[in-house]
């Protein structure tokens, strides 16, 4: 359960502690690039529990990536709140943090699907600690080959 | 700079968002095939198999429905 826990806190790090290192680089890597990927697209804005609950759902299991997402995206609606006189809006365009069509779609989607493939190594974790597996499995080279059977028919012999 | 790219939004246009498909593909294809395959000496050839079967779909799709609404009466 462990590693289920680091999964959903770091990617990859789930299958980092089942053994698997090089699976939770890879994992971590790519989900925390295609994260950022969708922030560095949407900006700030992109992490948004009031605007788009079921993308931040999806963002959030990210982990820490969107942890941190959604902390700076609190900075920045205080920063809007302490700007008088214009409505919210008004205020996101001056800043020039507004998202608009098509970066909205693609910065949501890049974001929220790093999330959901964090579910699926989350599930995989899961399984393989369920399963009691542990570490890569051998190349098929090294397993114990069966021995031929005239060997076989002389040590049964002697 | 940087912390103002993950700031502000950069401009993304509406020809370029099908083309930012790609990468979306290419890393939903490379986690997937990291969790499925048995042995990692046999990820990249089964990452790019499956990127491919995307990329080939994807296109179908798009001739699919660019067909159906140029042809359809």
């Amino acid at each position: 359960m462990l590693a289920v826990l680091l999964a959903c806190a770091i990617p990859g790090a789930g299958h980092l502690y089942l053994g698997r290192a090089k699976r939770g680089i890879i994992i971590f890597l790519t989900i925390t690039a295609l994260f950022w990927s969708g922030v560095g697209i949407g900006g700030v804005l992109t992490v948004d529990l009031q605007k788009e609950r079921w993308w931040f759902a999806a963002q959030m299991l990210t982990g820490v990536n969107g942890l941190a997402a959604w902390q700076r995206q609190k900075l920045a609606y205080q920063k809007l709140a302490k700007v008088a006189g214009e409505s919210l809006e008004d205020r996101m365009v001056n800043e020039k943090i507004a998202l608009v069509v098509p970066a909205e779609t693609v910065a949501r989607a890049y974001s929220g699907v790093a999330g959901l493939l964090n579910l699926m190594c989350i599930f995989d974790a899961l399984m393989l600690s369920i399963m009691g597996v542990r570490g890569e499995p051998r190349p098929q080279d090294d397993k114990p080959k069966p021995k031929p059977k005239s060997l076989a028919n002389k040590e049964a012999a002697t | 700079m940087i912390a103002a790219l993950f700031y502000n939004p950069i401009t993304v246009s509406f020809n370029s968002e099908l083309w930012l498909l790609l990468p979306l593909c290419a890393a939903v294809g490379l986690i997937y095939k990291a969790i499925r395959v048995e042995y990692l000496s046999q990820l990249l050839i089964e990452y790019v198999k499956l990127l491919a079967y995307m990329a080939f779909g994807l296109v179908a799709l798009c001739v699919l429905l660019w067909a159906t609404h140029t042809y359809w009466p």
